[in-house]
């Protein structure tokens, strides 16, 4: 053995700094496990897979089926399929006969055709639900006008303008409104599993950070050596920064998808919901760190974080249920209430259509959520830490003095 | 120097730490004993702060102790604890830094206790491989890694074999230096080997403290009387004594007023004597005598 020298001794007095040390650990420590790496991973290929495979199911082959009611329309349809399997290879058009042009858009309008060919005054009208397929669209335009004129030619020998009569197509949708509404709820929905699956993982990990320390009574070091706060403060920023970097990573992989495959209309349309998205899962994360915190310290055991951590559980999932079940008015409300509206805003957002108000009224309630439940969290945490002997429920910490 | 000034600590009502005073002093190793359950352990978290006391104070150089002198101190508590599954070496320095030492002193201070410790090829392997010898060897680095300004240790002996013991002993007697270290223990015998003051807990309060030299001489002087006869018993009608024994030509008593001179004189005016010698109380006569 040789013998412990006494040089001097590099100290600072600054207890204030403790919880970078706190955090410094928390981020070291998870970054080396493969766990963490692979789902980072996995989560990462999942983001790319949704908007690759997206793209490419819009562009694989169709076979469209369009509503007629007379046997002219029908033959120009038939006509149409060589023209579509001429644009994108391997697609067709086929009519359906229907009684009039009532149930034609009616047919369409339940998604039974893809469009209808409908006759009007002046010549046809494609109609189509919330979008009509541009390759179909472009394909019955030709093909009717080409019949049309043909067909006026054959009957009259008029001037140009004549020839041209009825020959006009004109496209009208039902639903104006929502042009790319399928890949904004995608892109929303997706947004939400990933919030939902980012903030559950990385609460969970502040949870078993704090119970493992009490379980392995290292808690009682700690306690001694810095205020039982910096080690919170330390655990919520050290958990945040790395919830961040994976939000801020999926995003921009996301992103970079979007670009490869081309899709820039749709990322125009989501682009600043996605930098939204980031702020708000921040102040989310945040106000909801101090709650895991306190299931892990309600605990005694790992195996008590599964009722200790079900509050956090149930405000993270019923955001979700309200996003899939809710009509628009709940939705719209609770996308304004702290931490919540961490998940729905962003998805409301990039659905598009949110009122600006709205946006910054839920950002301002969610930092003054964020402050408070940290704060009431601080106290429960500061009071059950240091009890290891046994589990401590939530309404027995509330109860508990300092 | 470190002062316990009127501690006191109540659990749901009962009185676990009842108006705790004693000091301790730079550069002695001061023992604390006590039954089990006597508060012992209880004392010690108010003094690092863990624990919250419901009346008094701890007192640093005479002014009440701050959070940044606290955390100077260097602690081992009663319930040993490090990361199963961290470094022995990165255990170490982040704990050097949560006490404000910077980075590169830390790494090379928990390099020095591991060499001390003959644990240096092990400072990368994670503390879960290592035997519970050398678990709890990390441990004592972890008390001492950021060169504490005062030392408090709980059983810091308990589960070490007697060599390890002995190096414990021997470590903590460098590193205390000129700093005050209280350490509580259940062996008395060790106490007695090691310690300078004494500081007795019973039922929560404290019932003998001061130099371990003083605390014996509170005690009677007692002697060993032997005999050349086989029948010591005519001892007891000697005056100015309390004979506590008589086993065959050996007595065992106290001077209750006669000196050891007079004793001897007194014995051997009757019987040639043998043997007389100064029987020096045990920690544990001491111990069981002020528990009592």
């Amino acid at each position: 053995m040789s013998t412990v020298t006494h040089e001097p001794t590099t100290v600072t007095d600054d207890v204030r700094g403790a919880w970078r040390v706190v955090a410094e650990r928390e981020i070291t420590t998870r970054v080396r496990e493969k766990s963490y790496v692979y789902s980072a991973l996995v989560m990462i290929v999942g983001v790319v897979a949704t908007v690759v495979l997206t793209s490419l199911l819009g562009g694989r082959p169709t076979d469209y089926t369009v509503a007629v009611t007379d046997p002219a329309s029908a033959a120009i349809v038939s006509g149409a399929s060589d023209v579509v399997d001429r644009t994108d290879e391997g697609s067709s058009a086929k009519p359906r006969e229907v009684a009039s042009a009532a149930a034609a858009e009616q047919a369409v309008r339940d998604g039974d055709v893809d469009a209808a060919l409908v006759v009007t005054d002046d010549g046809y009208e494609v109609v189509g639900d919330d979008e009509i397929d541009p390759t179909l669209s472009a394909a019955l335009s030709t093909v009717a006008s080409a019949s049309a004129l043909q067909t006026n030619a054959e009957q009259q020998d008029i001037d140009l303008e004549q020839l041209r009569s009825g020959s006009t197509v004109a496209e009208r949708l039902l639903d104006p409104e929502s042009d790319d509404a399928g890949s904004r709820q995608l892109v929303a929905f997706v947004f939400l599993i990933l919030f939902y699956v980012t903030a559950v993982t990385f609460g969970m990990s502040i949870a078993q950070s704090v119970v493992q320390e009490k379980e392995s009574r290292i808690v009682e070091i700690l306690a001694a050596a810095v205020p039982i706060r910096a080690m919170l403060w330390g655990k919520i920023a050290g958990n945040t920064v790395l919830a961040l970097a994976q939000i801020v990573v999926l995003a921009v992989a996301g992103i970079a998808a979007m670009v490869a495959v081309g899709e820039t209309e749709l990322l125009s349309a989501v682009g600043p919901a996605v930098g939204w998205y980031v702020v708000f899962f921040v102040l989310g994360f945040v106000a909801l760190a101090g709650l895991w915190a306190v299931a892990g310290s309600l605990a005694s055991r790992q195996e008590d974080l599964g009722s200790t951590t079900m509050p956090g559980q149930v405000i993270l999932f019923a955001p979700y249920l309200i996003a899939v079940v809710a009509g628009e008015g709940v939705k719209t409300v609770v996308s304004m209430l702290p931490v919540v509206s961490a998940m729905l805003m962003p998805s409301r957002m990039a659905e598009g259509g949110v009122p600006m108000w709205q946006v910054v009224l839920a950002l301002v309630v969610n930092v003054l959520g964020a402050v408070l439940i940290v704060r009431f969290a601080a106290r429960l945490y500061e009071r059950t830490l240091m009890r290891t002997e046994r589990k401590i429920g939530f309404g027995e910490a509330l109860r508990l003095s300092d | 120097m470190l002062d316990i000034s009127s501690l006191s600590r109540s659990y749901v009502g009962r009185l676990v730490v009842d108006d705790v005073t004693f000091r301790v002093e730079p550069g002695r190793l001061t023992g604390f004993v006590g039954a089990n359950g006597a508060g012992k352990t209880t004392t010690m978290r108010m003094i690092l702060g863990v624990l919250a006391p419901s009346a008094g104070e701890v007192r640093w150089n005479g002014r009440p102790i701050t959070t940044a002198q606290r955390r100077r101190f260097g602690y081992m508590p009663e319930e040993r604890g490090l990361y199963p599954r961290m470094k022995v070496r990165d255990q170490l320095v982040f704990l050097a830094r949560l006490h404000g030492i910077s980075r590169d002193d830390a790494s090379r201070r928990s390099l020095e206790l591991l060499e001390h410790f003959d644990l240096a090829d092990r400072a990368d392997d994670v503390l879960d491989t290592l035997s519970l010898g050398n678990q709890q060897r990390v441990q004592i680095a972890a008390s001492l890694v950021h060169r504490p300004d005062a030392l408090v240790l709980d059983e810091p002996f308990s589960g070490l074999d007697p060599v390890a013991v002995d190096a414990m002993a021997a470590l903590l007697a460098t590193e205390a230096g000129d700093k005050p270290l209280l350490f509580s223990s259940h062996q008395l015998d060790l106490v007695e080997r090691l310690c300078d003051d004494l500081v007795i807990l019973s039922q929560g309060k404290v019932v003998a403290a001061g130099a371990v030299d003083d605390l014996r001489g509170r005690g009677p002087d007692r002697y060993r009387v032997v005999l050349d006869g086989g029948d010591a018993a005519w001892i007891r009608d000697l005056r100015g004594i309390d004979v506590r024994d008589v086993d065959g030509g050996t007595a065992l008593v106290d001077l209750d007023g006669l000196s050891a001179s007079e004793l001897l004189a007194a014995v051997v005016a009757r019987e040639p004597v043998r043997e007389l010698s100064p029987v020096r109380q045990p920690l544990s006569a001491i111990f069981r005598e002020v528990i009592r």
